[in-house]
């Protein structure tokens, strides 16, 4: 058996899960996932992590501390920019470094840095810096590493073609590669959020699955090309530099300008800095074109009767809307 | 025999229940205050229905609030809304139509925007209890005023203080500083009405459009001192319904009315559940780290409900062990 190295389902954990698997796992190391999170994993969270950071940080330390004494390495890379002139929220940037403050007792840390601000050369660079952990071979960490990338793509495509993540997740490495098609006739809500609060079931209360089963078709922001999304942001008046930022504002203009949508959802944790900005933005352009926007304020509540009160009235409102345009256009 | 609907609206401070005949008109209210004993109030004002009406029957019953799931637990109701809905059917009821619900409870206030009779935005404030109902009754406590008195001490005074309205920890602190400058009581109750509604403003009415007519209902519309705070603020006229404080238990009433239209007949489990024995037990379930806090209803020593369990297994073996009995 390989060495084991311990991945938190926490922070970027859904955006590139079966990128670090694959990779580790083709150097001949076993992957041990924290548990989904839940109670205990909030409870560690909230106490060891410093009070100001948000939720999913918070989340996060929980996680390394249900990991920490079942593995040989943890993986926390050290996110710094992930595509050329933008930066990652600033939380991301000290993510190893406050780990190590906050949690005593933590074996070796991978915190390879992830910079691609500048160039793409520094990924290399860092690619083999967390390949030399488990073998000295170039080579092998080079095969390895394009290995893992076609597992990446081919997740990345199963998300482009609407399927949430905690499903694409599972399916990324079976022979299924399409999903069965959504009844049309439904309601369209597009949810928008971090992919950390989004997926997460228990800080998000489920809220994708809550709309979902309600009869409504749901699209997030992980649905939408990249490409696509990053043409739609560059729309803004001023460049936008935050990658998170041009992700969740690209998407939703995308999806506003090019289907008929019914609503908007926007989950935020409490004291997210670029949410403040992004959810504004988002928030005048669906005023303009008419369609309704809500937002769901996440943070330790353990009651459900907030978050479940909004939604239902957004979608009763949705609904009453729509039965509303059929009898005019009937009229009309 | 004279035929009713029942609206029931268990929200966190107050407990609403109204009695509607078939053309909506108001037959008997009630509001007591929940005292975090939902089950009980509601049984007491069931009773107190009871005692003061004779000869009736229960066509339909509605239930809103957060308590709402409750409340249908209890009475067997035949719909069960969200406060928002509720309250937009209920202002509709008055006001027909009505642009703007400005509603301000015990733990959350609302907004809600319409267009030709339907609601077409809304918002509800967010993690923050600042510019709702126990913001109010908090400070009019500090103050040694009962609620009651607030509002019309509000109207006489001449000089407002300028009070924080933001956070209602910052609000307390600026509140008592201006006591010890020696402002007057009146001055400061003012002050404290103006910062609510500063704060409802631009908190839940951030970016939305208040037309008019504007409806202002709930718990708080009976205090004038606000009334007149958002009349300055607005600089409309705002109407308050003559039921503004059970408008959600109106709502109610009225979406069962329409509901019985289709579904014919009543699942109310009788007014006489007044009388019945219900006892509240929870347990935290260790089977797995979720560690959820189950809730489970007794009446007369049987269970009749359990809930709050993420995975559903109580409330699921609670359902099948319903239909053998069945």
């Amino acid at each position: 058996m390989g060495q084991k190295v311990g991945i938190p389902q926490g922070l970027l954990f859904f955006d590139y899960y079966p990128l670090w698997k694959e990779f580790f796992s083709e150097l001949g190391a076993e992957i041990v996932l924290s548990s989904k999170t839940n109670k205990d994993i909030l409870d560690r969270g909230v106490s060891t992590c410093v009070d100001e950071a948000c939720l999913p940080v918070k989340v996060f330390h929980g996680h390394v501390c249900d990991l920490k004494d079942r593995v040989d390495y943890l993986f926390i890379p050290k996110f710094i920019s992930i595509y050329k002139k933008e930066f990652i929220c600033p939380k991301f940037l000290g993510l190893p470094e406050m780990i190590k403050n906050s949690i005593k007792d933590l074996p070796p840390i991978i915190d390879i840095h992830i910079d691609l601000r500048k160039s793409k050369i520094n990924i290399v660079n860092s690619i083999i810096k967390g390949g030399k952990y488990f073998t000295p071979s170039l080579i092998k960490i080079s095969s390895a590493y394009n290995k893992a990338f076609k597992y990446y793509e081919k997740y990345i495509k199963l998300l482009n073609q609407g399927i949430i993540p905690m499903d694409a997740i599972k399916m990324y490495n079976s022979s299924i590669t399409h999903k069965t098609k959504d009844n049309d006739n439904k309601p369209k809500i597009m949810i928008l959020g971090h992919s950390y609060n989004l997926y997460d079931e228990h800080i998000s209360m489920n809220v994708i699955k809550k709309i979902n089963n309600k009869g409504i078709n749901i699209i997030t922001p992980e649905m939408i090309d990249e490409n696509k999304a990053r043409k739609y942001s560059s729309k803004l008046p001023k460049r936008m530099f935050w990658s998170f930022g041009s992700k969740i504002i690209g998407s939703a203009f995308a999806i506003m300008e090019e289907i008929k949508l019914d609503g908007i959802v926007y989950v935020s944790s409490f004291g997210c800095g670029i949410d403040s900005i992004l959810l504004d933005i988002i928030e005048r352009r669906s005023r303009k074109e008419t369609i309704p926007f809500t937002l769901l304020t996440i943070d330790e509540h353990t009651g459900e009767a907030g978050v479940n009160t909004r939604i239902e009235a957004f979608i009763d409102m949705i609904k009453w809307r729509k039965k509303n345009e059929a009898h005019i256009s009937t009229h009309g | 025999m004279q035929e009713f609907y029942l609206g029931v609206d268990v929200g966190s401070v107050s407990t609403n229940i109204v009695l509607m005949d078939k053309d909506n008109n108001i037959v008997s209210k009630k509001y007591l205050r929940t005292q975090g004993r939902p089950i009980n109030i509601l049984q007491k004002g069931l009773k107190e229905i009871k005692n003061e009406i004779n000869n009736f029957e229960i066509k339909g019953v509605g239930t809103t609030g957060s308590g709402r799931h409750l409340a249908n637990i209890i009475l067997g109701a035949d719909i069960v809304k969200n406060e928002i809905t509720s309250h937009a059917v209920a202002a509709i009821n008055y006001v027909p139509n009505v642009r703007t619900v400005l509603e301000i409870g015990g733990q959350d206030s609302k907004i809600i925007v319409l267009k030709d009779g339907i609601v077409t935005d809304f918002a509800m404030n967010t993690v923050c209890a600042a510019g709702t109902g126990s913001f109010l009754d908090r400070q009019a406590s500090r103050l040694g005023i009962a609620i009651q008195d607030f509002g019309a001490l509000a109207l006489k005074a001449k000089n407002p203080v300028r009070i924080a309205g933001r956070c209602a920890v910052f609000a307390e602190s600026d509140m008592i500083h201006k006591q010890q400058l020696g402002h007057n009581q009146e001055d400061i109750v003012r002050g404290l009405c103006q910062a609510l509604v500063r704060n409802y403003l631009n908190n839940i009415g951030k970016g939305k459009d208040i037309l008019a007519p504007i409806v202002f209902q709930g718990g708080v519309a009976a205090n004038k001192g606000i009334k007149e705070a958002f009349v300055e603020a607005l600089d409309t006229e705002i109407y308050v319904p003559k039921h503004h404080e059970v408008m959600g238990a109106i709502g109610a009433a009225i979406l069962a009315k329409e509901e019985i239209k289709e579904k014919r007949t009543t699942s109310f489990k009788g007014i006489d559940i007044a009388e019945n024995e219900y006892n509240v037990k929870g347990f935290e379930c260790n089977d797995c780290s979720n560690m959820c806090e189950v809730i489970e209803i007794y009446s007369d020593g049987k269970v009749i409900a359990r809930y709050s369990d993420k995975c559903g297994k109580w409330t699921n073996s609670l359902n099948s062990e319903n239909q053998k009995l069945a």
